[in-house]
């Protein structure tokens, strides 16, 4: 009989999504406790490399990630505070990036790239892996996640360039049925992707 | 914890959501004591909100509203479910989700409150079909209209939309102005098919209503109302606090305890989340713990005097599961910016197929043309798809402002072997099992589904669409029904048309679980309806006790 264990702290319902999911993470069953030492190694390896991984304010990787990300999102201006936030979740999720995002900003300096679009199509013919580092940067300053946590919600990219017609969820300022007014037409896109596609997968709810 | 000595009222109530409180409500306010035992928390909105803005799965609806221990609820629509346990060849079509907490699962419902219609009561007399309730609309009716006064609806004015349940009184509340995208699509519909777009009935403020503010179209109904403009539980929680009745959270019911002669409940027994066990005492008791928890507490207090569970001298507890089972389908207008997600979530509806002569071989279903923001998903599609910079930007504006999502509610059927029973492999921390459903889906469901997708594909041709994204084979809409089923006869169900058990004289049951079919629309409205009738004859019967 598998009895569900009393592991949540009470005032649970209080939590935030990412403090649960800290929680799931950090449960300890029995079994995990007859892992012993091996377990508790394991977290402490797991905990340095956290810290390691984490971007700091002189963090070397922050300003050629936002030279990047400007260039990527064909902006002059991005908020840093933004900006550095994803830099240290993206790193956080996955280690292997803060190389890959010197190596893709080696490479845009390299050359000469006068688009986001030019940028990212020449670095995944360069090198596949730069494709998943510009879906990174994509996700976080339009989607405002990095790994798997919410950095930013209504600061998002996506709510900046829809911001004429649609409000973020929760953040409705319009006034009294302004949902009955005509919003703004949208020409149909004539631009080209510039990297090769992927399976869009969507979270199961 | 209160002492037992407290735990004794004239009506005690077993869920605090739309039906539990409701009662409470009506009966404190007629000098009633009431006690309310909720097994989960107490709980806040603004907590609520805060979690969905920090959620990165922003369409889960469980979300941001994790589960305590002692009452846990599904956590998602997943299968396999780490709570409510789904099985038989449509297991996925029955992954239901709702919550246990203070206020009940209205924390996140879109606000839409249909009446029933008068043949959804009588399906089997008018179409062959399913079964009868032990009652007629006309009998519902009074108590539709105290429920939409009690959770403030705003709807159209019959004269001009009939919406085919007969009233005799208007809506509290005018109809909420529709949005761009659903004038459109309202006006396309009209012009080039023969059905129509209607004004959907809400429990939403279209003016300052019952100390709520209007709304603000934040667009966010499910999974949280930001400013409670939407009715959901909770106010009629604080109503009836205000009134006198008590309500105790973290109180889990385990056991219904009744009376030598099996004819009378004497208490209800609870576990605290370090189970303590308390008894409560009675003259007349009300289970309102929603569909699936309602009839998994019956079968679990099963002992030597009821040994297939209380009220289940039928064998029908936890039988005849039914839901509004949905097609949906998202595709690309090649028509005009329409910018859906502007005001509320859920405005507007085909109605055209709620009821037919088609009837007698194939289920009612209704259309939602869902009124959704599309921009985080438009993000994620234009990502996908390659683009970066300038034209990922021009990829989300075209996206976000052309994506259509169409669903459906399927009328379900009652079946007898589409069952719930307690799980003989998972318990709780108290001990409790989880529920575990068995469902197939009948064949007058599939039929009707099979027509929703030709008449979506039908809607996806006149607006010129691409890109069509068809969710795979059949999903839940949350509108479980059935488990202690209404009628006439004791032999084959388990409440009257009082709701009231056949088995046990003071025991009363307020939820979904009593219909006996399940119509098309949202069932919220049905479910707080019932539940003032069972309160109406409580006030009743206790004045002259």
């Amino acid at each position: 009989m598998a009895a569900d264990r009393p592991c949540f702290p009470t005032s649970i319902h209080r939590s935030t999504p990412n403090a649960i999911r800290l929680n799931r993470a950090l449960r300890m069953s029995r079994r995990d406790a007859l892992l012993g030492a091996l377990g508790a190694a394991a977290v402490v390896t797991g905990s340095r490399q956290g810290m390691a991984a984490t971007a700091g304010q002189d963090d070397t990787g922050v300003p050629l990630f936002m030279a990047l990300s400007q260039r990527l999102t064909d902006r002059d201006t991005l908020d840093p505070r933004i900006g550095n936030a994803l830099y240290a979740g993206i790193i956080n999720a996955v280690p292997e990036r803060r190389d890959q995002i010197q190596k893709l900003h080696d490479f845009m300096t390299g050359g000469s790239f006068a688009s986001a679009r030019a940028l990212a199509s020449a670095a995944e013919h360069q090198d596949p892996v730069f494709k998943d580092v510009i879906q990174d940067i994509m996700t976080g300053w339009y989607r405002g996640l990095a790994d798997h946590k919410v950095v930013v919600y209504r600061s998002a990219l996506m709510f900046d360039i829809t911001k004429d017609a649609i409000y973020p969820k929760t953040y409705a300022t319009g006034g009294p049925f302004y949902w009955t007014q005509t919003p703004p037409e949208v020409a149909v896109p004539t631009g080209e992707p510039a990297l090769s596609p992927s399976k869009l997968v969507i979270e199961p709810t | 914890m209160p002492s037992e000595q407290d735990l004794s009222a004239d009506v005690v109530i077993v869920g605090s959501g739309v039906a539990g409180s409701s009662i409470a409500n009506e009966l404190a306010r007629a000098g009633i004591s009431v006690i309310v035992l909720e097994a989960g928390p107490r709980v806040d909105r603004q907590h609520f909100v805060e979690n969905f803005r920090n959620l990165e799965n922003k369409p889960s609806y469980q979300g941001p509203f994790p589960a305590v221990p002692w009452a846990r609820h599904p956590p998602n629509q997943i299968t396999p479910n780490e709570y409510l346990h789904t099985t038989g060849p449509d297991a996925e079509a029955y992954q239901q989700v709702y919550l246990r907490m203070m206020g009940g699962t209205t924390w996140h419902w879109a606000g839409c409150a249909w009446r029933y219609l008068p043949s959804d009561f009588e399906l089997k007399t008018r179409y062959g079909q399913g079964r009868d309730w032990a009652l007629k609309y006309d009998d519902l009716e009074p108590f539709y209209y105290q429920a939409e006064v009690m959770m403030g609806v705003c709807g159209p004015d019959p004269s001009v939309e009939d919406l085919g349940s007969p009233r005799k009184q208007p809506y509290p509340m005018d109809a909420l102005p529709i949005s761009y995208a659903a004038q459109q699509f309202r006006k396309l519909i009209g012009e080039k098919t023969p059905y129509r777009v209607v004004h959907e009935p809400q429990a939403r403020n279209t003016r300052p209503y019952d100390s709520r503010p209007t709304c603000e179209g934040h667009n966010n109904c499910m999974p949280i109302c930001p400013i409670g403009a939407m009715y959901n539980g909770s106010y009629s929680v604080y109503h009836a606090e205000a009134a006198g009745a008590k309500f105790v959270p973290n109180a889990v019911v385990y056991r219904i305890e009744r009376d030598s002669a099996n004819k009378r409940v004497t208490a209800v027994h609870y576990y605290d989340p370090d189970k303590g066990s308390h008894r409560v005492t009675g003259k007349y008791f009300v289970i309102a713990a929603h569909c699936i928890e309602t009839a998994k507490l019956m079968l679990f207090s099963a002992d030597e005097q009821s040994p297939d569970g209380i009220a289940n001298s039928s064998g029908h507890v936890g039988r005849n599961m039914m839901d509004h089972t949905g097609v949906q389908v998202s595709f690309i207008s090649g028509d005009k910016a329409l910018w859906p997600g502007r005001g509320p979530l859920e405005t507007n509806v085909i109605d055209n197929f709620r009821d037919g002569d088609w009837r007698n071989e194939r289920g009612a279903y209704l259309v939602h043309m869902v009124d959704d923001n599309q921009v985080d998903l438009a993000t994620q599609l234009a990502i996908a798809k390659g683009y970066v910079g300038r034209e990922l930007e021009e990829q989300i504006r075209y996206l976000a402002s052309h994506t259509v999502r169409l669903f459906s509610h399927n009328e379900g059927l009652a079946d007898p072997d589409n069952r719930l029973t307690l799980s003989k492999t998972n318990k709780d921390m108290l001990g409790i099992p989880h529920p575990e459903v068995y469902y197939k889906l009948p064949e007058y469901t599939v039929k009707s589904c099979e027509h929703t997708r030709g008449l979506f594909r039908d809607l996806i041709g006149l607006m010129h669409g691409t890109d069509e994204e068809w969710t795979p084979g059949y999903f839940p809409q949350d509108h479980p029904a059935g488990s202690t089923i209404m009628g006439t006869d004791p032999k084959d169900s388990v409440v009257d048309g009082f709701c009231r058990t056949h088995d046990h004289e003071n025991l009363f049951i307020a939820s979904s679980s009593v219909f006996s079919s399940v119509g098309t629309g949202n069932i919220t409205l049905t479910v707080a309806a019932l539940a003032l009738r069972v309160a109406d004859t409580l006030k009743k019967e206790l004045a002259h006790a």
